[in-house]
């Protein structure tokens, strides 16, 4: 074997490794967060408009958007937390990027848990009054608004209940809506 | 040289589950995280119903009136509404739903007092049923503005039930034996004749014609009763003197700075924190209150110290302040927020004691978090500060009222009107409390001109202002607040029209 031939097989080979690390890479990213997610809805998911409650100014506007969804209602809480999580198109993001949500429940009686994670950051962002009102109602109003089942939701932090997420909101009980956040 | 002797042979076991001397036809699965036990099998011999939903992703086990939901690979469950994490998730297999022995503990366990015990050498659970343990209690009865309240104090929540027969109430336990406090107080009461402690059973003897409703409150665990005549509307008592006890009048103010420490709240454009201009407006405004009305001032922190939530109202508690102010910065998700908001707390979040009394009355309830155990001599003055906060909502709205009045004069602001909102540091002050935002720090101008002193010394005068219209209100008014009196319903997180204000006694 000349050494143009020996280079090359080693270059293929190194490729490939470097191929299979980003590989196995990106696979650990996409399964980050969502080790205690159930398994989704059996039923079809279907387009469905759901009012979401958007940060605006002091408060929360309402916004129609339609979100695919089956019809377990376990999967409509999911749905509608991830698009609030999501960035949106002005920029603004609900929590910082990184923060995603690992899991959901749903009690008998009606208390939706959300859990929320964010990789390498023990505490939630830290924040004003006002922002920590928005960003927990944002959750907790199109959550209770859309789905019947949820009457009320509680907020995890890395699988944990909080006394409170930034130092002014009790979040250590699950929360009703707060309707007198709404702008227009 | 003697060779070494073979080792004997690993004897396989094969696992098993032994109930009442009996082997259950429970699968178990061996797994690196711990074995698995195979859950209908154990729900048909010792008790409880198994049903999953209707895609079949979850289940729902019901225990002695009480809904543990699991979810399958989640590794977090809902027992009725307490959320319980486990070692590992229950999973699929062996044509079951598996769970781990953590699960089987903190349900079976805690719910019907059933005690498990894996012995990892022969690979068998030996389930048990849990002998009876001691649970001391507490007694305590206080009486105001004609009510009467009964508290039992548990270092670890009993497994009880609640009996009512007229003219009594009964608490009976469930498996657990109670012990008595070594010398209970005793009981002169109009609404309450008896309180008789007996190991199996807690009976309250009623006053002709009186009622008991019950709730129960957590941290330390305690079942609280509301005695009163059927006229009267059962009001939640705060700890503290009674108002009658008490010259109205504002002598003492915990002024709170917000955060500290590692919690800087929230941060401006330009990187000012949060917790350093809230210190920095409270130690001038403790001087302006100081100088001008000649009330005593404390503040919660001096330094850039971290301080809990429930810590900083249990120092105006310990004061026995007549006010509470808590002071914030605000930031905004959205662009262009500015002005002054008052918070006072919303009456939903007040009345989640009273809520829970539906759901926990005669049914066993599971045990206190890990931690809570030995709250038992936590003075017995505490014991109410859970609700202290709803005592004062009217008061509260009506401070709150003034402080924003004054603040929209001093910045030109078009009346937002006084907001409720769920806020934890002042859900157990036991004194008007409110929590005010004095500025947006997300907004460059107005973070801007919070480090200006001249603007700073602005807001202070306004903040002065009020208080000193509140104290006049107090100290002029004919008859004592009704404090007992809670705000009257009102949509979560809308305040309830404004109280009359006072003339203002003029700008000091």
């Amino acid at each position: 074997m000349n050494r143009r031939a020996a280079a090359f097989i080693l270059g293929l080979a190194l490729a490939l490794l470097a191929g299979g690390a980003l590989w196995w890479w990106l696979q650990g990213l996409g399964s980050r967060g969502t080790e205690n997610r159930p398994p989704a809805g059996t039923g079809k998911a279907v387009p469905v408009p759901f009012d979401l409650w958007i940060p605006d100014g002091i408060g929360l506007r309402v916004e129609r958007r339609e979100l695919q969804v089956t019809s377990a209602p376990k999967d409509r809480i999911r749905r509608i937390a991830e698009a609030l999580l999501a960035p949106r198109p002005d920029g603004i993001r609900l929590f910082p990027e990184g923060v995603a949500l690992a899991g959901v429940q749903l009690s008998k009686e009606g208390t939706a848990y959300l859990n929320l994670v964010w990789d390498g950051h023990e505490d939630p962002p830290a924040s004003g009054s006002t922002e920590e009102l928005q960003r927990v109602y944002s959750l907790v109003n199109s959550i209770v608004t859309n789905v019947p089942e949820a009457r009320r939701v509680a907020l995890l932090w890395n699988g944990l209940q909080r006394p409170t997420f930034a130092g002014h909101l009790d979040t250590s009980r699950p929360l009703a809506p707060l309707d007198a956040l709404r702008t227009r | 040289m003697e060779a070494p002797a073979p080792a004997p042979p690993a004897v396989q076991h094969q696992p098993t589950v032994l109930f009442d001397g009996s082997v259950l036809p429970a699968p178990v699965t061996i797994t690196p995280a711990g074995p698995l036990f195979g859950l209908a099998a154990l729900a048909n011999n010792l008790g409880g119903t198994l049903e999953p939903d209707e895609n079949g992703e979850s289940f729902t086990l019901t225990i002695e009136g009480k809904d543990v939901v699991i979810a399958i690979g989640s590794a977090i469950i809902t027992v009725g509404d307490n959320i319980v994490s486990l070692s590992q998730p229950p999973i699929r297999g062996e044509g079951t739903l598996l769970v781990p022995l953590d699960f089987l503990q903190k349900t079976y366990g805690d719910l019907a007092g059933f005690a498990f015990d894996w012995r990892p050498g022969v690979q068998q659970l030996v389930i048990s049923r849990r002998a009876a343990r001691e649970v001391p209690v507490l007694l305590d009865v206080v009486h105001l503005q004609g009510m009467t309240t009964v508290v039992l104090q548990f270092p670890e929540a009993p497994r009880y039930q609640i009996l009512r027969q007229p003219g009594e109430v009964d608490v009976q336990m469930m498996g657990d034996r109670l012990a008595p406090p070594p010398s209970p107080p005793p009981v002169a009461d109009p609404l309450v004749q008896s309180v008789t402690i007996a190991p199996d059973q807690v009976r309250i003897q009623l006053a002709p014609e009186a009622q008991a409703s019950s709730y129960v409150l957590e941290n330390p665990f305690r079942i609280v009763f509301d005695v009163h005549l059927p006229s009267q509307e059962p009001v939640p008592v705060a700890p503290g003197p009674a108002p009658s006890e008490r010259t109205p009048g504002v002598r003492t103010i915990v002024l709170d700075p917000g955060h500290g420490g590692t919690e800087t709240g929230a941060i401006g454009p330009s990187g000012i924190q949060e917790k350093e201009l809230t210190l920095t407006i409270a130690r001038e405004l403790e001087a302006r209150l100081e100088s001008q009305l000649g009330v005593r001032v404390v503040l919660t922190r001096n330094e850039d110290a971290n301080l809990p939530l429930d810590a900083r109202t249990a120092i105006a508690n310990q004061n026995k302040a007549d006010l509470f102010i808590s002071l914030h910065l605000n930031s905004s998700l959205g662009a262009g927020a500015h002005g002054a908001e008052t918070y006072f707390l919303s009456a939903e979040a007040s009345d989640a004691a009273a809520a829970r009394m539906a759901e926990t009355e005669n049914t066993a309830q599971p045990a206190v978090p890990e931690g809570t155990a030995g709250l038992e001599t936590q003075d017995l003055e505490l014991i109410l500060w859970d609700l202290a906060q709803t005592h004062h909502l009217l008061e509260s709205q009506r401070f709150a009222a003034m402080i924003q009045g004054e603040l929209n004069q001093t910045l030109q602001l078009r009346d937002r009107g006084v907001k409720q909102a769920p806020f934890r540091v002042l859900n157990g002050a036991a004194m008007p409390a409110v929590l005010v935002e004095v500025g947006f720090i997300s907004n460059p101008d107005e973070e801007k001109q919070l480090q200006d002193a001249a603007y700073r010394a602005e807001l202070v005068a306004s903040l002065t202002r009020a208080v000193s219209s509140y104290k006049a209100l107090v100290e002029n008014r004919p008859e004592p607040p009704q404090a007992s009196q809670p705000v009257p319903p009102a949509q979560p997180g809308t305040a309830p029209p404004a109280a009359p204000q006072p003339k203002s006694p003029g700008r000091p």
